[in-house]
């Protein structure tokens, strides 16, 4: 028993066509390409902060809202974050003479404690400098949430780290808090930033 | 920085791709409306709360308004000062959140400023419900009121009175009325009360009282009773006893019988003015500690048809029709800012609610002579009674008929004190009299006939110390002038004299005798001069001066004084660029005669301050100095205006709310394409919540184009221009959709 399969005639192309389809995916492919390249290096963009008052230059990640208002050098706070804002802070502290980073770390604890809610210190440890010097750190964490009465605010939590280094005579604290939920990932933010940091 | 450019090159792309979603569905309220869309957004609920162990009950509540965008609470003093009816130790604040439900706890306040014989308190929120502290500036732009004028209410005009109808229960609830009466008491120039017919709650004590623009005219207050006679108006709601059962055992919140008192702003704005300003004032305690040993008592109670200062022009016993002005006056002793008062009048045995005062707490000091009534309003004919009931008992009344003629016997008027000079004529100030040997006064008489028994009483520190009785020789109408010589010369202290036609007291008047013969006033408070060192001790050695800098940790004023009776009242003022900020009246309590009194302000800012020491409402001295430049900083939230902008972040895929979208608002100087990721470029940024629901935390400009900027993780960028809001839209809400991409 034979079957009529009904097969369509074979559609017969050029050689001209068959390089012309093959050049118009190629064209396609490079076009993705360019643009997810455009689209990393856009989002990867960098912005330079300089302050030749305090003898600070650094670099932060591009769209980042920098604020120079408060009672800091500077922060920078990544605004397209949904939930707690990625931050990075950099402040300096006169020291005195008889002060300790351990004493400059409990001071912060201690008005933190007044202010942010559930603030917990989670530990200290040491943190290598790019010029080999070692720095003292804490972690600690916080719930943050809208401050409006008036909204049903979403609460985060929230991980911190303050790193600590005496120079010249005053103290250097970069504070990094972020979303507990991205900590670890946005930690590499931190050491592009402390990378690129002069003081 | 130079991946700006290309971001916003980038964004200027999208933004030509999208299609930005910013409806405005503005409230379209009337003018009104709006007002008291404002009014019920800035009235609060406030708990004084008491800890037993880990716990906290409920001891008092009352309303409240908010004055200030930083959380500037006006209230009764009563149901927030810790007395003896409310014990409690913390305060915590509810806030309207939904027009339609009832207020949430959200804040902590403390008080900034209290006077509990005005009953008026202000508060400022300072921590968050959990009780961290809310850091300077770390509060949220809250709704709350302009102040209005309280001089300018008329009888008839409207009033709406803002509240909670009962124990937070219940939304914000609006009543409305009308004012049919001034009440006038020593407290004020004016009106010590408007009396309003509107239903008031007594739980709407605290709350504000406005006119028909929406501004802050008064406080609706009324002083709840305690014990058995205020029991019917006490709720309880907490097991404070903690034995299992709620009930009778267990203390109660008071909340009061209805109200129909409204205390004018205008007197709580030095009140205002200081907790605005937080200033701080450290002033030696003056009254003496230990509270009356025996119960209050009123006596004496006698009308007058008008004032002379504080005093009665004339005793009258009756009143001829279309008397138009009346006062109570009565002596009082024994009396605390706790004692409450009320005042019953019965018009031929009804009750008159146009003049009767319910009960409220007691402006007054410890002793002396008071008077409550009013003028420019129409007394109807027939026999009132005036009776007081101190703490809910009946403590004395009297009766007085208003109708017919104007009666044509003798009667004596307008005491006044004085010295004579070498004329003879009576010279001073009429009401204090410096040390010397002889006090004269001067009257008018009416309608005297000849042979008319007459005396004059004059009592110096409560006694007689001196009585003439005679029969009337002179003419029928006139002036003349009588005095006192004590024996060993006039001491400092009160004094007062009672004049009386046949046995019936027909004028009295007190005075004050105190310090040296000084020109033009008698010379009590002398040498009045400022200092700033790092205590009052310190300051009392220190270089005097008028000028101070900005940074200046305290500024003290000293004063010497001499001749001054314990008990005298003396009224001490201060003012920052020409307004009152604090003003206190008390009995003196120091030897007669001493140097450096010392009153402080603990970090003043920058102004003009001016101190003023008086008594009987005569200014006697004053000084200023300057701090800084001599100006007040510019209050910024104290007249803050401007649009409240709020709305909802949707997904454009599904509709629902997108939460923790930051949304930054740009100011006027730039585009959104212009905007660089700085702060000083921003205008406010507002976050929404798990509803996608957002409110910009301050006010922004009528008129002014903003431009708006979103960028959010998982949806495409959203950037737009030319936001102009107008002046009749001070609330709008807007939709923002979100594209996935």
């Amino acid at each position: 028993m034979a079957f009529d399969t009904g097969r369509s005639p074979a559609i017969q192309i050029t050689q001209r066509q068959r390089w012309s389809i093959a050049l118009s995916y190629l064209l396609i492919a490079i076009g993705l390409a360019l643009g997810l390249n455009q689209r990393d290096a856009s989002l990867n963009l960098s912005s330079v902060y300089r302050n030749v008052e305090a003898g600070i230059t650094a670099s932060y990640p591009a769209r980042w809202l920098l604020d120079e208002s408060g009672d800091y050098v500077f922060r920078a706070r990544d605004m397209s974050h949904r939930g707690y804002q990625t931050l990075i802070e950099l402040r300096t502290l006169p020291v005195g003479p008889d002060s300790a980073e351990r004493n400059i770390l409990d001071h912060l604890s201690l008005q933190r404690a007044q202010v942010l809610v559930d603030y917990t210190v989670l530990g200290y440890d040491t943190y290598r400098l790019p010029d080999e010097t070692w720095a003292i750190s804490m972690s600690y964490s916080f719930v943050a949430r809208d401050s409006s009465p008036f909204l049903e605010g979403v609460s985060s939590i929230v991980n911190g780290l303050d790193i600590l280094t005496l120079r010249r005579g005053q103290a250097l604290i970069i504070t990094f808090r972020a979303d507990s939920s991205i900590y670890r990932r946005e930690l590499e933010t931190l050491r592009w930033f402390i990378q690129n940091l002069e003081f | 920085m130079g991946g700006a450019d290309a971001m916003v090159s980038r964004r200027l792309g999208l933004i030509a791709l999208l299609a930005l979603l910013l409806a405005g569905p503005a409230l379209a309220q009337t003018g009104f409306e709006l007002e008291l869309d404002r009014i019920r957004r800035a009235t609060v609920f406030i708990y004084q709360t008491r800890s037993i162990g880990d716990d906290h009950v409920i001891a008092c509540v009352s309303a409240g308004t908010l004055i200030s965008a930083d959380g500037l609470i006006i209230t009764n003093a009563h149901g927030v000062v810790a007395g003896e009816q409310c014990d409690g130790d913390s305060l915590i604040v509810a806030l309207n959140v939904d027009l339609t439900e009832p207020p949430i706890p959200k804040y902590r306040a403390e008080i900034a400023r209290a006077d509990s014989g005005l009953d008026v308190a202000l508060l400022r929120i300072t921590r968050e419900l959990d009780g961290r502290l809310i850091a300077q500036g770390g509060l949220p732009i809250l709704p709350f009121v302009n102040i209005g004028d309280s001089e300018l209410v008329a009888i008839d005009d409207n009033l709406i009175v803002a509240g909670y109808p009962d124990l937070g229960n219940r939304p914000v609830a609006i009543a409305r009325g009308t004012v049919i009466a001034f009440i006038a008491e020593p407290v004020a120039r004016g009106p010590s009360w408007f009396k309003t017919r509107a239903e008031i709650p007594g739980t709407m004590s605290g709350g504000g009282a406005y006119n028909s623009v929406g501004e802050l005219i008064g406080i609706p207050t009324s002083a709840p009773l305690s014990g058995p006679v205020g029991a019917a108006n006490c709720r309880f709601i907490d097991d404070t006893n903690r034995d299992g059962l709620i009930n009778s055992s267990d203390s109660c919140i008071p909340t009061g019988d209805f109200i129909s008192t409204i205390r004018p702003i205008g007197l709580a704005q030095s009140l205002i003015r200081g907790a605005r300003l937080g200033l701080d004032i450290d002033l030696p305690p003056n009254e003496p500690g230990a509270p009356p040993l025996n119960p209050p008592a009123v006596s004496r109670l006698f009308f007058a048809p008008s004032l002379q200062g504080d005093m009665p022009a004339t005793v009258v016993g009756s009143m001829p029709a279309n008397t138009r002005s009346l006062y109570l006056f009565f002596d009082y002793d024994n009396m605390t800012a706790e004692t409450v008062y009320e005042m019953r009048v019965t018009l031929d045995g009804a009750p008159n609610t146009v003049f009767s005062l319910p009960p409220v707490r007691w402006s007054g000091g410890r002793r002396g002579l008071w008077h409550i009534g009013g003028r420019e309003q129409a007394w109807a004919n027939g026999a009132y009674e005036f009776t007081l009931l101190i703490n809910g008992a009946n403590a004395g009344s009297q009766q007085i008929l208003v109708g017919g003629g104007a009666a044509n016997t003798g009667h004596f008027s307008d005491i006044v004190f004085g010295t004579l000079d070498r004329s003879g004529a009576l010279v001073g100030n009429g009401l204090i009299l410096p040390l010397g040997s002889i006090a004269y006064a001067r009257f008018l008489y009416a309608n005297m006939s000849a042979g008319t028994r007459w005396s004059a009483i004059w009592h110096y520190a409560g006694a007689e110390v001196a009585r003439t009785t005679d029969t009337w020789n002179a003419d029928r109408h006139g002036a003349t002038v009588i005095s006192l010589a004590p024996a060993n010369g006039l001491l400092p202290g009160l004094y007062r004299l009672e004049l009386y036609i046949e046995g019936a007291l027909s004028a009295t008047s007190d005075f004050v005798v105190a310090g040296q013969q000084g020109a033009p006033l008698p010379d009590l408070f002398r040498n009045l001069r400022y200092s700033s060192a790092e205590s009052p001790a310190a300051a009392r050695t220190a270089q005097a001066a008028s000028s101070f800098p900005a940074s200046v940790n305290a500024l003290h004023a000293l004063f010497d004084w001499q001749q001054i009776a314990v008990g005298t009242p003396w009224t001490l003022r201060w003012l920052v660029d020409d307004q009152a900020f604090f003003q206190a009246t008390r009995p003196w309590t120091r030897a007669d005669t001493g140097s450096d009194f010392t009153v402080s302000i603990a970090s003043p800012p920058e102004g003009n301050y001016r101190l003023q020491l008086l008594v009987n409402n005569l200014l006697l001295v004053e000084a200023a100095a300057t701090v800084g430049i001599g100006q007040l900083p510019i209050d910024r939230l104290a007249e803050l205006q401007g649009l409240i902008l709020s709305g909802r972040v949707l997904d454009a895929a599904n509709g629902s709310g997108i939460p923790s979208v930051t949304i930054v608002l740009i100011g006027e100087a730039y585009a959104a394409a212009e905007f660089e990721w700085t702060q000083e470029q921003v205008v406010a940024l507002a976050t929404s919540d798990r509803n996608g629901d957002f409110q910009f935390d301050r006010p922004l400009a009528f008129e002014t184009p903003y431009s708006v900027v979103i960028e959010a993780d998982g949806y495409i960028p959203l950037a737009a221009d030319q936001f102009l809001f107008s002046a009749d839209q001070p609330y709008v809400n807007i939709t923002i959709e979100l594209v996935r991409g």
